[in-house]
């Protein structure tokens, strides 16, 4: 399942927050801009999709579950 | 016309809010419209035709590009794979370069009418540093009402239509209202047309909690201007022009006491401005979320103007860290450093792009410039040294999450900001660096002199003054902070408390705000960007 992945990509990029419980990972200001660049970039790698520049919005990465469902989109669209 | 004026308020605003009320609602957005255009043309008469050719230019460019998108879409059932892949790649190319017209035109503008003259300074400083014999004439320049702010707004545009996000306006007067609307064209904020088209151009009817917020709305605003930022001009005014006069606790005071003025100036023409909105029933961005409660540098900046800051994150930080350029360097750099810093480093390049843009949309001075690559020096040594600092407090037991640690946090931003609203305030950058080390020299305060005495320095009222503002401040932002909306709270009251809550706002503005025959408040400080 991709959400346990996406989980360990969150936690290798901010560790010590339980990305399982947060779902309000931007508005809280707890993944900044530059943490996202960085997510986006071992995202790509991790799962070996391309995340093009209109998915880097606020929805696609509210929570892990957001995330694991961009990925899921992105894996289809390849 | 400024927002917080008479002529703005009662013979502006009220006449297009009743006319726009009796007008049927299919032909409301036209009421806005013409009132965005009589807004213009009182504050930049004949520069109006830059606004209008912009308008045009975005228009028809993102015209262009979803044309060609629909085109595709109605084609590519038929098409082969690889054609298919070809013809995307060819219309992909075709799109980046409209956008890349649409940007160097624009901003083509922007630069002849507000950056012309520093060009020329500084290609003629570097002419008598390389002994050549030519010098650039001053222009003098008349710069159009928000060329900043609604500049910005028409790049997102296009680039918006292109990336699929909003689709492309069909009439082309509704891009105009787009960027003059005008509660947003003197000082944002910058909105996005995905956010706002739709509201500007349908017709809203009368809401009246939606009517009474927007009037909340807009006394708030009232008050930080009149009452807040206006009072405490003075003092600031004094003490930055002639801070050599001053000990160095005056100096800290009013660093303090500017970074508050900037606040309620500029946070209170939001505020109005989104009250004005709010009026038609329109919702704009916030712009402002509690700034001083950030615990760094890059999240004051995503609560300080915050329509600025992702403008510049969704269009110049991402598609600069996200290139497939920078992107590749971070993988090779993954040969030389560790995984942290390959990933740094494209950042550190995209930052430098931020922050410079910035600075220079501040202004066209070269302290503006500093200031923004104050920010950007402080954000790269952060992630250049956050592997260390991880080890330090690794070692030394301290827990980054826990309260206190926070607070610190909060602290030490407060602290860089209010250095960098230093920067922004001062005349230049060697009266910035005289200022900043004036603030460690020890000096006795009673040498404030009599020009500073004659405002009222050392009156009760002005403590007052500072004081009680940062209590509501700090007050309303608690509340905000937990989700909590105050206004939300005051329309659930019986109607006695809730208006004798608005008569003592009323009340409040009136007998402290400062205005009156022969004074002239400030102009709002970011309607000069």
């Amino acid at each position: 399942m991709n959400i346990e992945k996406v989980i360990e990509v969150l936690n290798e990029v901010k560790p010590g927050v339980d990305f399982s419980k947060e779902n309000d990972l931007v508005e809280r200001h707890i993944l900044s801009s530059m943490e996202i660049v960085m997510l986006v970039s071992e995202l790509s790698e991790e799962f070996d999709v391309d995340i093009p520049l209109p998915e880097v919005v606020p929805e696609n990465f509210y929570s892990a579950q957001t995330i694991a469902k961009l990925i899921e989109r992105m894996e289809d669209e390849d | 016309m400024q927002y917080n004026s008479y002529m703005y308020l009662f013979a502006f605003l009220i006449p297009v809010v009743i006319l726009y009320y009796i007008i049927p609602i299919k032909y409301r957005w036209g009421v806005l419209l013409t009132a965005s255009i009589v807004f213009y043309l009182f504050s930049s008469k004949y520069l109006i035709v830059s606004i209008l050719f912009t308008s045009l230019l975005v228009y028809l460019a993102a015209k262009n590009i979803e044309d060609r998108n629909l085109k595709f879409k109605e084609i590519k059932k038929s098409l082969e794979k690889p054609e298919r892949k070809l013809l995307k790649e060819k219309n992909e190319k075709k799109n980046n370069l409209v956008c890349g017209l649409v940007a160097i035109i624009s901003l083509g503008i922007l630069f002849f009418s507000k950056y012309l003259n520093f060009a020329g300074n500084i290609a003629n400083s570097f002419c008598r540093l390389l002994n050549i014999n030519m010098q650039f004439e001053t222009v003098h320049l008349l710069m159009p009402l928000g060329i900043s702010f609604y500049t910005l707004s028409a790049i997102a545009y296009v680039i918006d239509v292109k990336r699929g996000v909003c689709e492309a306006e069909k009439k082309p007067l509704k891009i105009f209202l787009f960027l003059s609307f005008f509660p947003t064209v003197t000082e944002g904020p910058i909105e996005r047309y995905k956010n706002v088209g739709k509201m500007l151009s349908t017709g809203h009817s009368f809401d009246y909690k939606t009517f009474c917020f927007g009037l909340q709305l807009m006394m708030w605003g009232l008050f930080k201007k009149i009452v807040v930022a206006d009072n405490l001009n003075r003092y600031v005014m004094v003490v930055f022009r002639d801070y050599k006069n001053f000990g160095n606790w005056v100096i800290i005071l009013m660093v303090l006491v500017y970074t508050l003025e900037l606040y309620a100036d500029f946070s209170g023409c939001i505020d109005i401005a989104r009250g004005s909105a709010e009026l038609f029933g329109i919702e704009l961005s916030e712009n402002f979320k509690q700034p001083f409660v950030s615990k760094t540098v890059n999240e004051f900046w995503q609560r300080w103007n915050i329509t600025l800051g992702s403008f510049l994150r969704d269009y110049v930080f991402y598609p600069v860290s996200l290139s497939t350029g920078f992107q590749n360097l971070s993988k090779k750099s993954k040969k030389v450093f560790n995984n942290y810093y390959a990933t740094t480093v494209p950042m550190i390049f995209a930052l430098f792009m931020v922050w410079l843009c910035n600075g220079l949309w501040h202004g066209s001075e070269v302290k503006y410039v500093v200031y923004g690559l104050y920010y950007y020096a402080i954000l790269t040594l952060g992630l250049l040294l956050e592997p260390l600092f991880k080890k330090i407090f690794e070692s030394l037991n301290i827990n980054r999450e826990s309260k206190g640690y926070q607070r610190c946090q909060i602290a030490r931003t407060f602290i860089l900001v209010n250095i960098g609203m230093m920067i922004f305030n001062s005349k230049d950058i060697a009266s910035a660096k005289e200022m900043f080390f004036a603030m460690f020299k020890p000096s006795a305060i009673s040498n404030i002199p009599q020009e500073l005495l004659n405002t009222g320095m050392q009156s009760p009222a002005m403590v007052l003054l500072f004081i009680i503002p940062v209590i509501i401040f700090a007050f309303v932002g608690h509340f905000h902070e937990q989700g909590i909306s105050i206004r939300e709270y005051l329309a659930q009251k019986p109607l006695f408390y809730r208006w004798s809550f608005y008569l003592a706002g009323v009340a409040v503005i009136i007998s402290l705000g400062a205005y009156g025959v022969g004074f002239k408040g400030a102009d709002f400080i970011y309607a000069q960007f």
